[in-house]
C-alpha cells in the first residue's frame, strides 16, 4: 500500500551549508538566501551553521537575534538546528582550552541558538564525554536539544559513540541525542569525486588503488598514509594524491544498516550526499536501506538535505538539493 | 578554483600612505579564529615580501602579524575579507602586480589538521 507521509512522520527540509559555494562568494546575504530557500519550497525546517551565515557568533546580540528572527518569519522558515562546535584547539600545536572555558564555550553558543530561535543544536564528538554532566542540565533549563553528529569517521559501532551512548543512558534525558550523517556509511566513492581528482590530472591507477585501500579495515588517517605512501614511490603527483584522498576524510563505508542501534535517540538527520543520478538515487549512498530504517523506526524529527559536492565542485547545489528531497520524500512516503 | 580556496580577497591590492594592503579570504567553510592562521609568505613579481612589520585589520581590530597567534577571541567571519597591511611596500596605482600569497589554517577541532593555501594572481593596484 502506498499513503503520502503524514505532518507526524519525518520531515524533508535543508541545510544552507549546501550552498556553501553561493555564500561564499556572496552571491547572496543571509535575508536573500532564506528567500532563495523558500521560494524553491525547500523547507520549511532548515538548519544552519552558526560559524558560517552569522557575523555575530558564537556571542549573538539581541538586535541581530529579532532581525533573524524577522527574516526567517517573513521567509516562512523554521530556525530547526543550529550547528555549534567544539573548537578546543585554538592555539596549533599547544594544548587545548581547558574544561571550563571549552564548557562556557558550549553554552554561549547554546544561548546564540535559542535566542534566535532554534529548536536544537548539533554538537561534536571533540566535547569530552566527561562534561557532558555540565551541559546538559544547561541545555535543559533553556530548553533546547543537543544531538551529537555521527560523522564519518565514525558510526553506530565506533567506540566515542558506544561512550556517548553509555552516557545518555546515565543522564536519561530528552535533551540529548544523535545526529546520524550518512557520509559514515557510504557505499562506495562518489564518481564525482573521482571525476574531480581526474580534472586535476589523476591517473587511473592512483583512483583504482584508492578505492582498494578505501574499503580495507582501520583509522581514515592510516589509509590516507598508506595510499601516500604507495602513490608518492609510484610518482603520483602530490596534488594529486591530495585530490583523491579526500574520500578518507569525508567518507567511510560502514554497514548502512547499522543506524538501526541509533534510531531512537536520533533528534535530527543530516541527509549527507554528493550527487543525484538520472536514476534519482544517490551516487555513493544507500539511502533505500538507511531511510526506511528511520521511517519505520518512529523518526518524526527533520532530515535536512546536506550536499557536499562543493568539497570539489564550483555548482551552487540548489538542483542536487531539490533532487535530492524528492528522492527522500519518496521513500520516506512508501510504506 | 573554489570558493573554500580562495585567499586573495575580492578588494585586492591597494596603494596606502605606509604602504600596501592586500585583501585576503579565509579558505574554510566556516568562521575561524585568527589564532589558527598564519600567514606564510607573499610574494609580489616574484619577490619576497618582508612581513615582520605588517599588521592584519579586521572589523575595526589591527594586531601586528607577529600577535596573530593570540587571537583566540577574534573570529574571522568566513564571508569577510582581512587586510594584510605591509609597510614600506610601494606600489603606483593603476599598476599591475603579480602577487602570490601563502597561509596555513589549522582548524580548531580537528586535532593536528594543518591546510597549506597558495593563490596567485595579478591585481591592479587601487
Amino acid at each position: 500500500m502506498t499513503t503520502t507521509a503524514t505532518s507526524t512522520g519525518p520531515q524533508t527540509g535543508v541545510t544552507l551549508y549546501s550552498f556553501t559555494n553561493a555564500w561564499l562568494n556572496r552571491k547572496f546575504e543571509l535575508d536573500g538566501l532564506l528567500k532563495e530557500v523558500a521560494r524553491r519550497g525547500m523547507g520549511p525546517n532548515i538548519e544552519i551553521i552558526g560559524f558560517q551565515n552569522f557575523r555575530e557568533f558564537p556571542d549573538v546580540s539581541d538586535e541581530f537575534a529579532e532581525q533573524f528572527k524577522q527574516m526567517m518569519a517573513e521567509a516562512g522558515l523554521n530556525a530547526t538546528s543550529c550547528a555549534i562546535n567544539s573548537d578546543r584547539f585554538l592555539r596549533p600545536g599547544a594544548q587545548p582550552i581547558d574544561d571550563a572555558t571549552l564548557v562556557e564555550y558550549h553554552k554561549r553558543q547554546l544561548r546564540s541558538a535559542k535566542k534566535m530561535g532554534f529548536s536544537l543544536v548539533r554538537y561534536q564528538f571533540a566535547l569530552p564525554v566527561e562534561l557532558l554532566p555540565e551541559i546538559a542540565p544547561y541545555a535543559e533549563e533553556l530548553d533546547i536539544r543537543m544531538g551529537v553528529e555521527v560523522h564519518a569517521p565514525m558510526w553506530a559501532g565506533h567506540p566515542a559513540v558506544q561512550a556517548y551512548g553509555e552516557m545518555y543512558d546515565k543522564l536519561n534525558t530528552p535533551y540529548l541525542g544523535w545526529i546520524p550523517d550518512f557520509g559514515g556509511t557510504a557505499s562506495r566513492i562518489p564518481e564525482s569525486m573521482l571525476n574531480a581528482a581526474r580534472a586535476k590530472g589523476a591517473k587511473e591507477s592512483l583512483l583504482d588503488k584508492l578505492k582498494e585501500v578505501w574499503v580495507e579495515p582501520g583509522m581514515s588517517h592510516e589509509k590516507a598514509g598508506r595510499l601516500r605512501e604507495w602513490a608518492l614511490k609510484e610518482g603520483h603527483e602530490p596534488d594529486h594524491i591530495q585530490a583523491a584522498s579526500l574520500a578518507f576524510f569525508i567518507l567511510s563505508n560502514h554497514d548502512p544498516k547499522s543506524w538501526a542501534a541509533l534510531v531512537d535517540r536520533t533528534i535530527h538527520i543530516h541527509g549527507k550526499f554528493y550527487g543525484m543520478g538520472d536514476d534519482g538515487r544517490e551516487e555513493a549512498i544507500d539511502y533505500e536501506t538507511i531511510l526506511p530504517l528511520f521511517r519505520d523506526g518512529g523518526f518524526t524529527g527533520t532530515l535536512v538535505s546536506e550536499w557536499e559536492g562543493h568539497a570539489y565542485l564550483p555548482d551552487d547545489g540548489f538542483e542536487q538539493v531539490e533532487k535530492h528531497q524528492a528522492m527522500c520524500r519518496r521513500i520516506f512516503a512508501r510504506h | 578554483m573554489l570558493p573554500v580556496e580562495r585567499i586573495i580577497g575580492e578588494e585586492g591590492l591597494s596603494a596606502t600612505p605606509e604602504g600596501l594592503r592586500l585583501a585576503m579570504r579565509l579558505p574554510w567553510y566556516r568562521s575561524l579564529p585568527f589564532s589558527i592562521v598564519e600567514i606564510d609568505s607573499v610574494h609580489i613579481d616574484g619577490a619576497p615580501v618582508d612581513l615582520s612589520d605588517a599588521k592584519v585589520e579586521f572589523d575595526g581590530s589591527v594586531w601586528p602579524l607577529k600577535d596573530l597567534g593570540e587571537q583566540i577571541n577574534a573570529f574571522w567571519f568566513v564571508r569577510d575579507s582581512a587586510f594584510l597591511h605591509i609597510p614600506g611596500q610601494h606600489a603606483e596605482p593603476g599598476s599591475e602586480h603579480e602577487v602570490a600569497l601563502s597561509l596555513f589554517i589549522s582548524p580548531p577541532y580537528i586535532p593536528g589538521m594543518k591546510r597549506a593555501n597558495i593563490q596567485t594572481q595579478t591585481l591592479r593596484v587601487a
